[in-house]
């Protein structure tokens, strides 16, 4: 083996210009290959750290307006959820999969007051999995749990605007856990404080779904039903689960069985995979791209090859005359092959990861202002160890193929033409 | 008989036919110091490509210490080239960017013998035929007369059954002719290596025991020359 590098190396250093150049397109490709595959990561991360947190075996049901017209009505029907409905999705028709079933209320135009403080508020009246459901920070307490629910306790979660406000300025939240405000004129208990957007208008207080159902609400209306199931793995099976819930509660609101806009669901588990089968497009996108890019390097390759064997058939048949194989021939060029694609390979991946950690300090840590809202487009850019194995195993594979044409004109050449060639 | 030939047909194709060897048969002994000797165009090249498993022929059989040498795999036949012929080029055919030791150690390295013994290996042929200081140069650094050294010293490495060369004084000057000639001679006597050497110069064929004449693909005459005064030359002269 050390002989055949031997070779090797004289045979290189001989075309030092010609090598780097075709070396270059080699390292640029994979390059690409790893910058591309550096970034598709940092966008699938920062996608995947959004779902964190989220059961995604849970679907939202939100009333619509019909767009048939059933039963004697006419389309255009506004339907809205009560609390039949939960009832009825908690019901016998759905225990083969529906777990717990939640709902949320909001009610607006209540005057929340602290001291000589206080704001005009939006309450919302919601089941303890609501925090996990929409991903919420809490920076001081807790959220709703089940015996506030049980209970019908007056207790709120406001955000930590409102809280820093009350406070003057100052960030000890946790201070106000515990600390009584004044909606309306029923004093409620401040037992969380959670982090809104910064620059958005959120300004939402959340408050146990009995409590504002039980204490202020008209009527036994609902925005929002959610529950969480189990047992539907595949899209198909989602598919016809929701045909089936659907059918259930149109024909309870007096809406057509197959009339799918009269109530809409989000289901989080097919949005899950949805974006799993989207990220996945993506990665294979990108794989296709870079090795497109990596294979007009390969091409290079094989061409500065063809050019060796041309140039050297008069060596080979010297050496195919004294006993040379056209084993041991065809071995000298892909193997010349592979160790450019290889070592220019390497250099091109080494710098792709330079170039990903770049991305990740610049694109990666900031978040991008636009529009006057802030998000963060990639995040921790890079390639773990198995795309640098990868895309190694390519980088060889390439080179054999690379080296596989010219190799074979070398070794096929007979001793006694090779000897006449100059 | 180490070589028998018989009745060797060879004809190359290139748009219309041209029959080269017209049924050749011969015997060459271990041992012999032969020379086949013609005109440009007689065949004799294309003998030598035969003999030496660089070329095929079409019809008859070719007999190698006891091997029938046709329709032999590429890898097969570099194996037989490798282990039971040494060849000498007229123009040395020395790989140029390999020192002169490197290029005697190449036939040792495809019989796959380790690093260092084909090199203690190669540096004693070049000591024996006088160029161990040469060793470490490169074929365009040395004179013809020790470039062609090199390449008997390589073509020696291997133990072969027989040497081939072709034209091996081509390229050299008078002095060096003979002095390369005087070698092969002294090989052939001192270590009982056989030796078939094509030329069209009677001098050369002049230094061999035995002339092969060969004329328009067939076998003339052959001569025994063991004084060494066969042509109307005169004796040990070679002309140039």
């Amino acid at each position: 083996m050390r002989d055949v590098f031997i070779e090797i190396w004289e045979s290189i250093r001989r075309n030092k210009l010609r090598t780097c150049l075709t070396g270059f397109a080699v390292a640029w490709g994979i390059f690409m290959l790893i910058v591309l595959l550096g970034a598709g990561n940092g966008i699938m991360n920062m996608a995947n750290s959004n779902m964190e947190g989220i059961n995604v075996n849970t679907m939202e049901v939100y009333g619509s307006t019909t767009s048939k017209p059933y039963g004697g009505f006419k389309q255009g029907r506004y339907i809205e959820l009560d609390e039949q409905d939960i009832r009825l999705t908690a019901g016998p028709a759905f225990t083969d999969h529906i777990d717990d079933v939640s709902a949320s209320l909001t009610q607006s135009g209540f005057k929340m007051t602290y001291g000589k403080r206080y704001f005009d508020i939006t309450l919302d009246g919601v089941y303890p999995d609501f925090a996990s459901l929409n991903q919420m920070e809490i920076v001081a307490g807790r959220f709703i749990n089940p015996s506030d629910i049980k209970g019908m306790r007056k207790v709120l979660v406001i955000t930590h605007q409102q809280a820093r406000n009350f406070l003057g300025g100052k960030e000890n939240y946790a201070s106000l856990i515990g600390q009584r405000v004044k909606v309306g004129n029923l004093s409620f208990k401040i037992v969380g404080i959670r982090r809104s957007a910064e620059n958005e208008n959120d300004s939402i207080i959340y408050t146990p779904y009995t409590t504002l159902r039980g204490i202020f609400a008209k009527s036994d209306k609902i925005d929002m039903l959610s529950f969480t199931f189990h047992g539907l793995e595949t899209e198909e099976q989602n598919e016809a689960f929701e045909k089936e819930y659907r059918q259930v509660m149109n024909r309870r609101h007096n809406a057509a069985p197959d009339d799918e806009r009269a109530i809409w669901i989000f289901n989080n588990f097919t949005s899950f995979m949805q974006m799993n089968k989207g990220t996945h497009i993506l990665e294979v996108f990108l794989w296709v791209i870079g090795i497109f890019t990596l294979l007009s390097g390969i091409v290079g390759v094989s061409n500065i090859m063809l050019i060796t064997v041309k140039e050297r058939t008069h060596e080979f048949g010297i050496r195919k005359a004294i006993g040379a194989g056209p084993w041991s021939v065809m071995k000298l060029i892909i193997a010349e092959s592979v160790s450019i694609t290889a070592f220019f390979g390497y250099i091109g991946m080494v710098l792709g990861m330079i170039a990903c950690k770049v991305l990740d300090s610049t694109v990666g840590s900031k978040p991008l202002e636009l529009f006057g809202e802030s998000f963060t487009v990639m995040e921790n850019p890079s390639v773990g160890l198995d795309v640098a194995l990868e895309a190694t195993i390519l980088l060889i594979v390439a080179g054999t193929i690379a080296g596989m044409i010219p190799a074979r004109k070398a070794a096929r050449v007979k001793p006694i033409e090779a000897l006449r060639a100059e | 008989m180490l070589i028998e030939l018989k009745g060797v047909n060879k004809t190359y194709d290139n748009g219309q036919p041209l029959h080269v060897l017209k049924g050749i048969d011969l015997s060459i002994d271990r041992g012999e110091f032969v020379s086949i000797m013609g005109a440009s165009g007689s065949g004799k090249s294309t003998l030598l490509n035969i003999l030496g498993i660089l070329d095929n022929y079409d019809t008859g059989e070719y007999w190698l210490d006891g091997r029938l040498i046709k329709d032999l795999s590429e890898r097969q036949a570099a194996d037989y080239r490798n282990r039971m012929i040494g060849f000498v080029f007229q123009s040395f055919n020395l790989i140029g960017f390999k020192t002169a030791v490197e290029n005697v150690e190449l036939p040792l390295f495809y019989q796959g013998v380790s690093r260092h013994k084909r090199h203690a290996l190669a540096m004693e042929y070049l000591d024996r035929l006088g160029l161990t200081e040469w060793a470490k140069h490169y074929p365009n650094e040395m004179s013809g007369g020790q470039k062609q050294r090199v390449a008997i010293a390589r073509a020696l490495i291997t133990h072969p059954q027989i040497i081939l060369a072709d034209e091996p004084t081509g390229a050299l000057d008078s002095k060096t002719s003979v002095e390369v000639m005087d070698l092969l001679g002294q090989l052939n006597r001192e270590e009982k290596v056989t030796l078939i050497v094509v030329t069209h110069e009677s001098g050369v064929a002049n230094c061999t025991d035995k002339i092969i004449h060969i004329k328009d693909g067939v076998i003339g005459e052959i001569e025994m020359n063991a004084q060494h005064n066969a042509s109307a030359f005169g004796a040990s002269t070679i002309m140039k």
